[in-house]
């Protein structure tokens, strides 16, 4: 235990004096974790989508209080994806260019479809295949694009049919659908035969005034359901209201995922790199000769060396997230939970590093052996849901690590056994990489 | 002080090492000498621990291979630390009751004072060999293993180097150093072990070597290579 303390002294010392290697430790996750966290913001990438309007009618359709033309339209997309306006065959070209990621072509007749009220206009979107991820992006802000629309639309058209309701029940002008005259309504229609009734009374004829009350009932009958139809329109404009409230000024958004990526590629590679040059620097020196005679034990050795990978782990896995709590839209707290976390990948990528170290014969080499393992290893860790990648990434510390970090930064709540069982494989790793960083150790001490 | 008997050490099936026996006493100084690839260094990583025998065995004074100091051929001392903090963790890893006082004693003796803050990366080498004999020092050893101490040092860093080692034998430690200098191993060593193929062709004091091969009265440094050469190559010696 005073050996590997007095070894810990030691590295921290060689760390402290060497600010390149400092600023590199501080600097370098900070910039991956940037880089990283802007390449997974998928839903914050805007595709360039080719856009042919064949319907040249110039035509608009009233939506309510409003009118939409073709060019509204466009602008609404807009808002979703990066609008290029082609023809179609200039937009086929695009498309298979690469320069455009689908084409949305929007058919003759599509407002004058809207504007009938029964013909359905529809939209045709060709997206590329060449990237099926993009893809599914694309179709997906379209969706959400048409779905919007549609809901301005149906916002527009149940006002249409409320008004029509209303004429209905009180009567006016009639200018809906392409139709203009003038309506009598439920209420002047009642007004007009109890007239008639009273007037047939003082004449006699109760009999004939008495006929006509099925009519009046019928007139008010009918006005009474009608007094319904406005609540249930508006209920079926509207089934569910999402409430949206923005979040606090000068915060940038960052999803979590990203930020997990993020934090999982900085502290992977530092971690991994430290440890394994820390570990050739005791070979490069030759002390490995020295120490092994009894002096310190392999294990002693390697443990000493996972502590040291995980102390920087901490460090700058807790800048990172105070930064990110500081600075984004991202929630970070459960600091317990992510002190156990940051502490487990961090042995773990320590003995990982370790044993990248001790194959090594010089630090140059070490270097270049951790890097090419961690870097693939964790595009794996990235992939979660690739079978071959999952299976692959759970033997090495980056699969469980990104699972730790994703639970900590986008579930509600921390699942107390599915969490420990994360943490459990971190250490489990940790200790079999540290064991056979240790035999390795171990070989090389007696060469 | 330290007795092997047998000492064999094969790599991969190829014999480094034959039942080669060493014995050293108290003071005692001892040349290791043998042309490249005698197992020279592979007889004295045994004798300091580092390297398994596969046959023989060693006895150390006390049980220990800590009472065995080792000063390996090429440094084995952390770079970017200075002198001092080299001996200090040194000291502490030897478990020294004061790691502090240990580094200044051996910074003193090892004539390091002017060095002692600087890092090691940035010392000659002969300052370099000084260091790297003090932490084989931390340990207190009664006994010291020497790969090569003299081989990349210029003239005037040998003498100072033999004047600290003949110090230490005069306080009763025990020497064991290889060279590829008859005449280092003549001058500095009270006897000579002849190694060559892994086998040790001799034990003896130079003259005894000389007189052995029939090549006259006396122990120069001339008579005494041309008695080693017709050890380790016979027939090519006769000139």
């Amino acid at each position: 235990m005073r050996s590997a303390a007095l070894l810990l002294r030691k590295d921290l010392r060689l760390l402290a004096r060497t600010p390149a290697v400092l600023l590199i430790l501080i600097v370098f996750p900070l910039l991956v974790a940037t880089l990283v966290a802007l390449a997974l913001q998928s839903d914050e990438r805007r595709p360039d989508v080719a856009v042919v309007n064949l319907d040249t009618s110039g035509r608009s359709v009233a939506v309510g209080e409003q009118r939409l033309s073709i060019d509204d339209y466009i602008a609404r997309l807009s808002e979703d994806v990066d609008v290029r306006p082609l023809g179609a065959e200039e937009a086929a070209a695009a498309l298979e260019d690469g320069r455009v990621s689908a084409v949305l072509t929007i058919p003759a007749g599509f407002i004058s479809d809207l504007q009938s009220g029964v013909r359905q206009p529809s939209l045709t979107l060709d997206a590329s295949r060449r990237s099926p991820i993009e893809a599914d992006a694309i179709v997906r802000n379209l969706e959400a694009a048409v779905y919007r629309l549609n809901q301005r639309l149906a916002v527009g058209y149940v006002d249409q049919v409320l008004r029509l309701v209303d004429l209905v029940v009180n009567g006016g002008e009639l200018g809906f659908f392409g139709r203009t005259g003038d309506a009598l309504g439920l209420r002047n229609s009642r007004v007009l035969v109890t007239g008639v009734q009273e007037r047939l009374r003082a004449d006699g004829q109760v009999a004939a005034a008495d006929d006509l009350d099925p009519l009046v009932n019928f007139i008010d009958e009918t006005q009474r359901n009608l007094d319904l139809a406005k609540p249930a329109a508006n209920a079926i404009r509207a089934p569910i209201v999402l409430e949206v409230s923005e979040s606090a000024e000068g915060r940038e958004p960052l999803s979590a995922f990203g930020f997990a990526g993020a934090l999982l590629v900085s502290l992977g590679l530092a971690g991994v790199l430290l440890a394994a040059a820390a570990m050739s620097a005791e070979r490069e020196d030759q002390v490995l000769v020295r120490l092994g005679r009894g002096l310190v034990s392999a294990w002693t050795l390697v443990a000493e060396k996972m502590v040291f990978t995980a102390l920087a782990c901490l460090v700058v896995g807790l800048t990172l997230l105070a930064g990110v709590a500081a600075f984004t839209s991202v929630a970070v707290g459960r600091w317990p939970l992510w002190l156990a976390a940051l502490a487990l990948a961090g042995l773990a990528f320590g003995a990982f590093g370790v044993l990248a170290g001790a194959l090594a014969r010089e630090t140059r080499t070490a270097l270049l052996v951790a890097l090419m393992l961690a870097l693939p290893l964790l595009a794996l860790g990235l992939l979660p849901d690739a079978a071959v990648a999952s299976a692959i990434s759970q033997v090495v510390p980056f699969g469980p690590a990104f699972e730790a970090f994703q639970t900590l930064l986008v579930e509600p709540t921390v699942p107390a056994g599915d969490f420990t069982t994360t943490l459990g494989h971190l250490a489990l790793l940790a200790a079999v990489f540290g064991a056979a960083a240790a035999a390795v150790v171990r070989r090389r001490s007696a060469a | 002080m330290l007795a092997a008997r047998g000492l064999g050490r094969r790599y991969r099936g190829v014999v480094a090492l034959e039942g080669v026996d060493v014995d050293l006493g108290a003071g005692e100084s001892v040349a290791l000498i043998g042309p490249n690839g005698a197992g020279k260094t592979t007889l004295l990583t045994i004798l300091a621990g580092v390297t398994r025998a596969t046959t023989g065995g060693v006895e150390w004074a006390g049980g220990a291979v800590r009472t065995v100091g080792w000063v390996p051929q090429r440094p084995a001392l952390y770079q970017r630390l200075t002198p001092r903090e080299n001996l200090r963790l040194f000291a502490g890893l030897e478990k020294a009751p004061d790691p502090d006082a240990l580094a200044d004693e051996l910074i003193a003796r090892a004539d390091l004072g002017a060095f002692a803050d600087r890092p090691a990366a940035t010392l000659s080498t002969g300052t370099i060999q000084r260091l790297n004999l003090a932490i084989a020092l931390a340990g207190r050893p009664s006994v010291l293993l020497l790969d090569e101490p003299t081989a990349t040092l210029s003239p005037d860093q040998r003498h100072r180097l033999w004047e600290w080692l003949g110090t230490l034998r005069e306080e009763g430690m025990a020497l064991l150093f290889s060279t590829q200098s008859v005449d280092e191993a003549m001058r500095r060593a009270d006897r000579m072990l002849v190694l060559t193929g892994g086998r040790l062709l001799f034990s003896g004091t130079s003259q005894e070597m000389v007189s052995a091969h029939g090549i006259g009265a006396g122990a120069d440094a001339e008579a005494a290579e041309l008695a080693f050469m017709r050890l380790v190559a016979p027939g090519e010696g006769d000139t």
